[in-house]
């Protein structure tokens, strides 16, 4: 789980971090996942949580048209140049 | 510490009232549970976001029939940090029905110089079509080709490029959140501002409150003495302070009579390039049905909060998110008549919401006018967030994926000590000095986003509580008036 999504889970609160963490374990493997898919709320959380941590890596976001990175970079340069807060 | 006032929260309510009380001279204390948040610091990377700016990581939910996820704002600025910035007046017919079934005295002209003093602060503006991007483009397509009103959103907005999170935290500091125009003004006229500073209790004595006690970040004990105290915690977290300081709730309404202005939303796949992530996320509106409670706003941001977002799963997901460049999205906002109830378990709020019928009727009739202006749009296929198949005439409370952005009403105000928490002046029914200024005050739902709203109230709560009139609308502002009655109070 890359660090951004760890963070993300881990400030949910304690009884929906609890059953998250359980839900990501089942969809991350073949056979669990097959019983998620008999439990539509439960596959969706899971891979909703999953498709956000994976299509936050820089590199695939990348590929779909969007640079985090340089959003960021363009707001600093902006603020200095402004002198925004 | 003492203070004249001591201001609970910083966020619309909170930050409005603790700038115009300073600067009007008073000894003013803000005490806000979460942190300061420095723009340097925002990644416009949504899951580190939500972890940082949200409470509970944007994850807090409600329990009920469907569960609404019900993400707020944590730190300097509040939820208007990680709002989209929309700025709505307070719709007239609202207003006649507060008049009418609250007997509160409000009305446009009486309300106008409160809004327009909010909106000069804020930099309020309409967002241009350049500035709105192709989403709300195929948007603005769609609703022409079928006729429906439509328009581009006011903003709070200085300097926008359109970076596309406003809701992550905006890189260029150009949504005009709390933390950065009232809150700065406030401390520019000496009020202290505390962070980490969570408040436990308001302390009364006699009937009539006294100060706050608090808790610190470092374990540090805080009390602040204070004649009044603005409680603005917002609609889930003010009914828990109030209730935890064992006020007198004599209406017993005290939690109850929550609104949400539940919303969900739909992504179509075009044949263009949209890039949604490139422009102002919500900078359209469609008020087609604004008078049946439905409206329909702009929704958009980068892969991951799409791919989140997407009502797919497995080898369908991933085909939609292959073609995310071509991917538009808009959004489904219920004006709603169903109530829920906030109460405290284990210090946490505990919320209850169940969608009504007529509610549920809202969203079947908003997904099929949503997918309506998509096909209109030319759209190549439509995902509404519903099961495989499942159309939005046969979809069940159950089926629908929503969130909400707008918790309102939970300590309402009515001008009968026995229907409302706190009165026309927002003043707490039953106890001397404590006064509420943040959305749960607001006593229906508006149908439209609330911030200017809360806003407002809170500059008309802080002229009330120095003994000011009402400001003037300045001469600028006149000849830009919005209509025959606010013409007339500006002439007047």
């Amino acid at each position: 789980m890359s660090a951004g999504l760890d963070s993300f889970v881990a400030a949910a609160p304690w009884p929906q971090r609890a059953g998250l963490r359980v839900l990501l374990a089942l969809a991350r493997r073949p056979r669990s996942r097959a019983l998620l898919a008999c439990v539509p709320l439960a596959e969706q959380a899971a891979h909703s949580t999953l498709a956000l941590g994976r299509y936050d890596d820089p590199a695939v976001a990348r590929r779909l048209g969007w640079d985090a990175a340089a959003v960021v970079a363009r707001g600093r340069a902006l603020r200095r140049a402004e002198g925004r807060p | 510490m003492k203070a004249d006032f001591c201001v609970v929260g910083s966020g619309a309510g909170g930050a409005v009232v603790a700038a115009e009380l300073a600067e009007s001279g008073a000894s003013v204390v803000v005490l806000e549970q979460g942190p300061g948040h420095d723009a340097d610091g925002f990644t416009a990377r949504p899951p580190e976001m939500l972890a940082r700016l949200y409470r509970d990581g944007g994850q807090t939910a409600t329990l009920g029939s469907p569960p609404v996820l019900l993400p707020l704002g944590r730190g300097l600025g509040g939820t208007t940090l990680v709002n989209s910035g929309t700025c709505f007046r307070t719709p007239p017919y609202v207003l006649e029905r507060w008049a009418r079934e609250f007997g509160l005295e409000v009305d446009e002209p009486a309300l106008a110089p409160f809004f327009e003093r909010v909106e000069r602060a804020l930099s309020v503006s309409e967002v241009t079509p350049e500035l709105a991007g192709a989403n709300a483009a195929i948007a603005r397509r769609g609703a022409e080709r079928l006729g429906w009103s439509h328009g581009y959103l006011r903003r709070n907005a200085r300097g926008c490029v359109g970076s596309g999170v406003c809701v992550f935290g905006c890189p260029t500091s150009a949504k005009q959140h709390t933390g950065i125009t009232y809150i700065p003004r406030a401390r520019a006229a000496g009020a202290r501002i505390l962070t980490g500073t969570d408040v436990r209790q308001v302390l009364v004595a006699g009937g009539r409150a006294h100060g706050v006690r608090a808790r610190r970040a470092d374990g540090s004990a805080l009390e602040v003495r204070a004649p009044e105290v603005i409680v603005a915690c917002g609609a889930i977290h003010t009914p828990l302070l109030l209730d935890a300081s064992r006020l007198a709730d004599g209406s017993g309404q005290r939690g109850r009579n929550l609104s949400l202005h539940p919303a969900t939303a739909a992504f179509a796949l075009m044949d263009e390039v949209v890039d949604m992530s490139r422009g102002v996320p919500q900078s359209f509106y469609v008020d087609e049905f604004a008078a049946d409670g439905i409206m329909l706003e702009g929704v958009a941001g980068p892969p991951a909060y799409a791919a989140m977002s997407l009502p797919l799963t497995g080898a369908r997901h991933a085909r939609a998110m292959a073609d995310y460049r071509h991917l538009a999205q808009f959004g489904l906002m219920v004006s709603d008549r169903s109530r829920g109830r906030v109460r405290s378990v284990a210090g946490r709020p505990l919320i209850r919401y169940d969608l009504v019928r007529e509610d549920l009727e809202r969203f079947r009739a908003g997904l099929a006018r949503l997918e309506q202006l998509f096909a209109a749009a030319g759209a190549r296929e439509v995902y509404l967030p519903l099961g495989t198949g499942v159309r939005p005439q046969q979809a069940s409370a159950r089926e629908l994926r929503l969130a909400a952005f707008h918790p309102l009403g939970t300590a309402r105000a009515d001008a009968r000590p026995s229907h409302g928490v706190t009165d026309g002046d927002l003043a707490m029914h039953g106890v001397a000095g404590v006064h509420v200024a943040d959305g749960s005050v607001v006593p229906s739902a508006l149908g439209v986003n609330p911030q200017l709203t809360i806003m407002a109230l809170a500059t008309r709560l802080a002229f009330g509580l120095l003994g000011r009139p009402a400001p003037d609308i300045p001469r600028r502002s006149c000849s830009q008036a919005r209509g025959a009655d606010e013409e007339a109070a500006c002439l007047s």
